[in-house]
């Protein structure tokens, strides 16, 4: 079986005076409501011109899976070196939740419930260059045309 | 001007040529990517013993649009149990088009938001007892109306 960690820290000596923030936090992702580890794996490095809306990853009927609720676990790094004028508005289907500015990195867990539920990039201010991995169980293969 | 930095670590042998992510990010403004994020909400515990859906980051206290960064934890140890997060102002139903994802015992996100819309969370059972932590990393809160 395999194993799959994710660890993250965040510090910061001076953003509480007198407090310095230490936050500390490590999960083994595992199959939905089980501890059974997760087994599949979709990584990749994309570059996106600007002003247009991507799907990243699957949609829900690609994934094995009743209902698809299933646990996925999704990293986006933003490795574009540009100003601030560079970010990638991130979201599920067509509501944008965030901007993923030059050098950001996001964890995040993902529902998938409907293939209303997908992962969107939409790079701003010129060409973004992203990594990212999908971590889950379910994939599927679309079968090949004839 | 404050100093926040954040790192993940993602490790995992799903494939025979194992996964090894490690990426460091500094917190900082929309309008000026070298200087620091400078304000939070603080580091919050919540308890959950319901299944209601919960605000725990409030829209009109947040500039919209900039850089802020929000880090979630279920401090609980069950994967069976889970938080359905959403980015909603009303509910984190398992259907709506704007759930993020299911954060299960010991999951962990961290995510660059607009704060457009609240987020708001819903534990998955009323049985057992639930610990949430988070902390909103703010490029520019709304100082309180009276």
């Amino acid at each position: 079986m395999a194993t799959t960690t994710a660890t993250l820290s965040i510090s910061s000596p001076n953003l509480m005076p007198g407090s310095p923030l230490s936050i500390s936090a490590s999960a083994t992702l595992t199959k939905a409501g089980v501890t059974d580890g997760l087994t599949q794996l979709e990584s990749g490095v994309i570059s996106m011109v600007t002003g247009t809306e991507y799907k990243l990853g699957p949609l829900a009927t690609e994934m094995a899976g009743d209902a698809h609720d299933i646990a996925s676990y999704i990293y986006i790094c933003n490795t574009t070196t540009e100003d601030a004028t560079y970010y990638i508005d991130w979201g599920i289907h067509e509501t944008m939740i965030g901007r993923l500015y030059a050098g950001d990195w996001m964890f995040i867990p993902w529902n998938a419930s409907d293939d209303s539920a997908e992962i969107e990039v939409e790079p701003q201010g010129g060409t973004n260059t992203i990594e990212y991995a999908f971590f889950n169980s379910d994939f599927i293969l679309t079968t090949a045309a004839s | 001007m404050a100093t926040i930095n954040a790192s993940v670590t993602i490790n995992s042998d799903i494939s025979s040529y194992p996964t090894a992510i490690s990426k460091t990010m500094t917190m900082t403004k929309s309008a000026n990517r070298s200087v620091g994020l400078e304000e939070t909400t603080g580091l919050r515990t919540k308890r959950f013993t319901t299944t209601t859906a919960a605000v725990i980051v409030e829209e009109d206290e947040l500039t919209d649009d900039t850089a802020h960064k929000v880090y979630i934890r279920n401090a609980s140890t069950s994967r069976s149990n889970f938080f359905y997060v959403a980015y909603n102002a009303s509910a984190a139903a398992a259907a709506t088009a704007e759930t993020i994802g299911k954060l299960y015992g010991g999951d962990w996100m961290l995510m660059p938001f607009d704060g457009r819309i609240g987020i708001t969370v819903a534990s998955s059972t009323a049985t057992e007892v639930q610990f949430l932590e988070y902390m909103v990393f703010a490029d520019g809160i709304v100082a309180a109306k009276g």
